[in-house]
């Protein structure tokens, strides 16, 4: 398709990924994590959407046993998840100051 | 008219003007019509000179101008290009601040195959892990190849990647993947290969991807040969890379 001589045809051109490779985990460390994910996946259809907590945990695993470089989970996409955690751990954090008030 | 100009500056000999508007400007003609009180009279020779060399010091300077802007515009339509993003140049600086700052399109669902292919002298076992996937675009996702050698002796892979259809390659963006860098597997090592990849909001906005809901993620493996570094965008060609 590429060494095709047609002048106006798109031809692809591969992009090399934003943050590199993932280097290879060859112990299966985080396996566990991916197979989570996979049923995760499996039971909800498919739908990508239903397991964003998943696929983050799995992407903490690989930064916690350096298999991938570390990077805030913002930047991979997963600010909504993190607000909302900040925003349990506030609630919790309310909730046990008010317990403590109240006695 | 302009041909009549000139004449007035520079006219021919009278005896080799031969149609009638030369002969009336031929040399001693253009004397008399001068003299009766044309308002412009003919510059003295010096300056007529000085004025030529003027002029075409100009066109020189226009002409290495010209060459000079040719050899310019190849970087400078590089530039226009990677800034514009025309043409499925990669935009530059785009990443980070798009993965941060993208919202969830989710009236748009996208279903994403997943395609896997091994060169016929590569002997790696290459799968995906899920046939497909549905995606919003504006929302990172995750999915996973297993690879396994099964056979007696380590073999280094190396692939690359194809998206269809073409249109929607460009706005395919990978932040992190296993291609274009030499793997190692030992002999009877299986593993997960993972894609962290998202598609760009402005996806939805193409007027050429309207009727697209399915794009279609192709992998291919290849056997890499020591010291043979491809000619793909990326490759490090830092050799194999083993895990203590």
């Amino acid at each position: 398709m590429s060494t095709a001589m047609n002048f106006g045809t798109k031809s692809f051109k591969p992009k090399p990924p934003d943050k590199g490779a993932f280097p290879l985990d060859h112990h299966g460390e985080c396996s566990a994590f991916k197979d989570v994910f996979m049923r995760c996946l499996r039971a909800k259809d498919f739908d990508n959407s239903a397991c964003r907590q998943q696929s983050k945990d799995y992407l903490q695993c690989r930064m916690e046993r350096d298999l991938m470089a570390q990077e805030s989970l913002e930047k991979l996409g997963y600010k909504d998840l993190m607000e909302k955690e900040k925003e349990k751990e506030n609630k919790k954090e309310r909730n046990s100051n008010h317990a403590g008030t109240r006695q | 008219m302009a041909i009549l100009a000139a004449l007035r500056h520079f006219p021919l000999p009278c005896l080799k003007a031969t149609s009638l508007p030369t002969r009336l400007w031929c040399g001693r003609n253009v004397a008399l019509r001068s003299a009766h009180g044309t308002p412009s009279p003919r510059p003295a020779g010096g300056e007529a000179r000085r004025r030529n060399r003027t002029v075409l010091t100009y066109i020189a300077a226009s002409a290495i101008g010209m060459l000079g802007v040719s050899y310019a515009v190849v970087p400078l339509y590089r530039l226009y290009c990677q800034a514009t993003g025309l043409g499925g140049q990669a935009v530059a600086g785009h990443a980070t601040d798009t993965v941060t700052s993208m919202t969830p399109m989710r009236d748009r669902v996208l279903r994403v195959l997943f395609n896997a292919d091994v060169h016929s002298a590569m002997q790696w076992k290459f799968r995906p892990q899920q046939i497909e996937v549905y995606v919003v675009p504006g929302e990172t996702a995750l999915a996973f190849y297993k690879a396994k050698n099964p056979t007696d002796e380590p073999i280094i892979g190396i692939s690359t990647y194809n998206v269809l259809p073409l249109d929607a390659a460009q706005y395919f963006n990978k932040i992190q993947c296993f291609c274009f860098e030499e793997q190692w597997l030992n002999s009877g090592e299986e593993v997960d290969l993972p894609v962290f990849f998202y598609i760009d909001p402005d996806f939805v906005d193409d007027p050429r991807l309207i009727g697209v809901d399915t794009i279609t993620l192709s992998y291919t493996f290849f056997q890499a040969r020591k010291g043979h570094v491809p000619n793909l965008p990326g490759f490090h060609g830092t050799g194999p890379r083993r895990k203590e």
